[in-house]
């Protein structure tokens, strides 16, 4: 699709079988170890797209000149672009692309809002894994910081881990 | 209606717009968040067994729910001049192209602190038969330098 071309960082590979081999498993992951990231160029074409597929129409993310006229004096992106940024942020290699990983639960502080034009980083790593009636799970705990070094948001998660 | 922070009380509520869930608005979501776990592409893989489940066919990605839920908080805080500062959320039903979704919220509980003032909302989202498939909680701010907007 021409549409998220723009929203790609590089060679994005839509198809998660393609490096699933080189992902880690469950019993390969390290609580504490930290996740190799990549930083992310965010644009205005990202967070419209992002928008879109979430319905968002406030003009903070989408008029500029409203936008520029409101609390943050320019364009933001909506809180939850970290949906996106977790994918962006990480390398084709990392287990969070692994196919039939099951998302059990998010919560996200937010600090200041990402920008279109923002170089986004992320640190991230499992903080904890464990078993609970069969099911193999991983605590993920991710900080995303934009290129001045502030902290933006950061959130707990727990994924279920394909067998 | 802009909410003033002074007048909000426990049992109130939040209503966000429906959204309708299709294969396509699943694929916008993949190409919007670059999250192509074939859960929510790959009818072939999603009628085999996964693990103790069998979901029969594609869902819709969980955090879909999130980013409903998100987008209900922040136009709600945003004429009074509050902030969404943090939104908890779990699944309970997989969503499937088809479905109606609709994020609500009830105010749980307000709390002034050292330099500011806190609203408690336990979210939710609900299918077209009524039933919950994800709910959570959320807080929102509304510093006290905007009281008087």
């Amino acid at each position: 699709m021409a549409q998220a071309s723009s929203v790609r960082s590089g060679d994005f590979e839509t198809d998660f079988w393609k490096d699933a081999k080189s992902r880690k498993v469950w019993d390969e992951i390290v609580p504490g170890e930290p996740r190799k990231t990549l930083p992310y160029k965010l644009t205005q074409e990202a967070i419209t797209l992002f928008c879109k597929a979430v319905g968002e129409t406030n003009p903070l993310y989408l008029d500029e000149a409203a936008a520029k006229a409101g609390p943050y004096g320019g364009l933001v992106a909506p809180p939850s672009i970290h949906i996106l940024l977790m994918f962006a942020c990480t390398p084709a290699d990392d287990w969070m692309r692994s196919p039939g990983t099951v998302n059990a639960g998010q919560s996200w502080s937010y600090n200041i809002p990402a920008r279109p034009g923002d170089t986004i980083t992320l640190q991230a790593r499992a903080l904890d894994k464990f078993i609970r009636r069969e099911r193999l799970f991983v605590v993920h705990d991710n900080v995303f910081f934009n290129q001045h070094g502030d902290v933006i948001c950061s959130g707990r998660g727990q994924t279920i881990r394909p067998a | 209606m802009t909410v003033s922070f002074d007048q909000l009380k426990a049992g109130d509520g939040i209503e966000g717009p429906k959204f309708a869930v299709s294969r396509e608005s699943i694929r916008l979501f993949c190409d919007a968040s670059l999250d192509y776990n074939p859960l929510h592409l790959d009818e072939g893989y999603m009628k085999g067994n996964f693990g103790k489940t069998n979901f029969g066919g594609i869902i819709m990605h969980g955090m879909n729910n999130f980013g409903l839920l998100t987008r209900m908080l922040t136009d709600w805080a945003k004429p009074p001049g509050a902030i969404h500062r943090r939104l908890e959320t779990r699944w309970l039903k997989p969503v499937r192209p088809g479905d109606t979704i609709q994020p609500t919220g009830i105010i749980k509980s307000k709390q002034v602190t050292a330099k500011s003032r806190w609203v408690l909302i336990d979210v939710m989202v609900k299918n077209q038969n009524g039933e919950q498939v994800a709910v959570g909680e959320a807080m929102v701010e509304f510093p006290v330098a905007t009281a008087a907007a």
